[in-house]
């Protein structure tokens, strides 16, 4: 059996706490408090972590541990992330500037991106088609980086699944790659 | 950006009086911070260079994760977190107002007396809860 730590991060309200309470086989642990930030359509927020641990089919464990979205908390994204096998960033399409976002988290995280598999989360295309995957992945290309980026609604055990297989695929590909 | 912390302007004036009485009258305390429970400055006093939007920040996060410590362990309320440091502490206090919370962080040197700095926050956290 394999243990993974799998780090969550993403912009304010793109549903990291619902991701990880969503399949978290314990009760979640989570920090949210009132939100004071009237420019912020939302009533609770993370402020410390989140943290939910699940079984996958394949007896592997996974320790999620989600960050506060705000960068006022970056402080806290570069401790999360030490140990982490890997990094979930979930964004929110309905937000004004998500590729601004995208690239506030990538350069948030980019020492730990530089070695550590990554996918990327968009939430809420339905209703906000615009920018697409494909704008996402040309800024992420513009980084110099490619990562997987899926439509994702977080609310749905099946996506957020999804995104950790995606990203433990990557991990396996990385590590085959070294071995060969 | 605009901030609700449910502090009236009395009130918030009294909490920049009291941290400024904390700072001046304590030997040792370098800087004393009221903030909300999500991490932004209300009222703040630093000498030295202790960024107070930063302290914020930091306090909400210390604050919060303790108050899962005390939920998890059936511990009752969260009141208050030291650390101490081999140069110094840092002392992080709830105030549990009607309306919401706030978060008081003082940092202090060695030279400082852990337990009255702790004394005076909890007595700025009881002004706090009533003003």
């Amino acid at each position: 059996m394999k243990e993974y730590k799998i780090l969550l991060t993403g912009t304010v309200g793109a549903g990291k706490t619902t991701a990880i309470g969503c399949v978290s086989e314990t009760s979640p642990v989570m920090t949210e408090v009132p939100n004071s930030d009237t420019a912020i359509d939302k009533e609770r927020t993370t402020v410390g972590l989140d943290f939910g641990q699940l079984t996958l089919d394949n007896g592997d464990r996974v320790r999620l541990f989600g960050t506060p979205g705000q960068a006022r908390f970056e402080f806290l994204w570069k401790i999360l992330v030490r140990n982490a096998l890997g990094v979930i960033v979930l964004m929110d399409n309905s937000r004004p500037d998500p590729l601004g976002d995208l690239s506030m988290y990538m350069q948030g995280f980019a020492e730990a991106l530089r070695t550590l598999p990554c996918v990327i989360g968009v939430g809420r295309m339905h209703r906000h088609p615009v920018p697409t995957l494909d704008d996402y992945a040309q800024r992420l290309e513009s980084t110099g980086r490619v990562f997987p980026i899926l439509d994702v609604d977080v609310r749905s055990r099946a996506d957020v699944i999804l995104l950790i297989d995606t990203l433990l695929m990557q991990l396996e590909a990385d590590m085959q790659g070294e071995t060969e | 950006m605009s901030v609700r912390h449910g502090l009236s302007r009395t009130a918030t004036a009294h909490a920049q009086r009291e941290v400024q009485k904390l700072v001046d009258e304590l030997n040792g305390v370098t800087a004393a911070v009221v903030a909300t429970v999500d991490g932004f400055d209300v009222a703040s006093t630093t000498i030295g260079d202790a960024d107070p939007a930063r302290m914020a920040a930091m306090a909400s996060s210390i604050v919060a994760i303790s108050g899962v410590v005390a939920e998890e362990a059936r511990l009752g309320r969260h009141q208050s977190v030291m650390v101490l440091t081999d140069s110094g502490f840092a002392v992080f206090h709830s105030v549990h107002r009607r309306d919401g919370e706030l978060v008081i962080s003082v940092l202090a040197r060695d030279s400082a007396v852990p337990a009255l700095v702790a004394y005076k926050a909890a007595q700025l956290a009881k002004t706090l809860a009533e003003a």
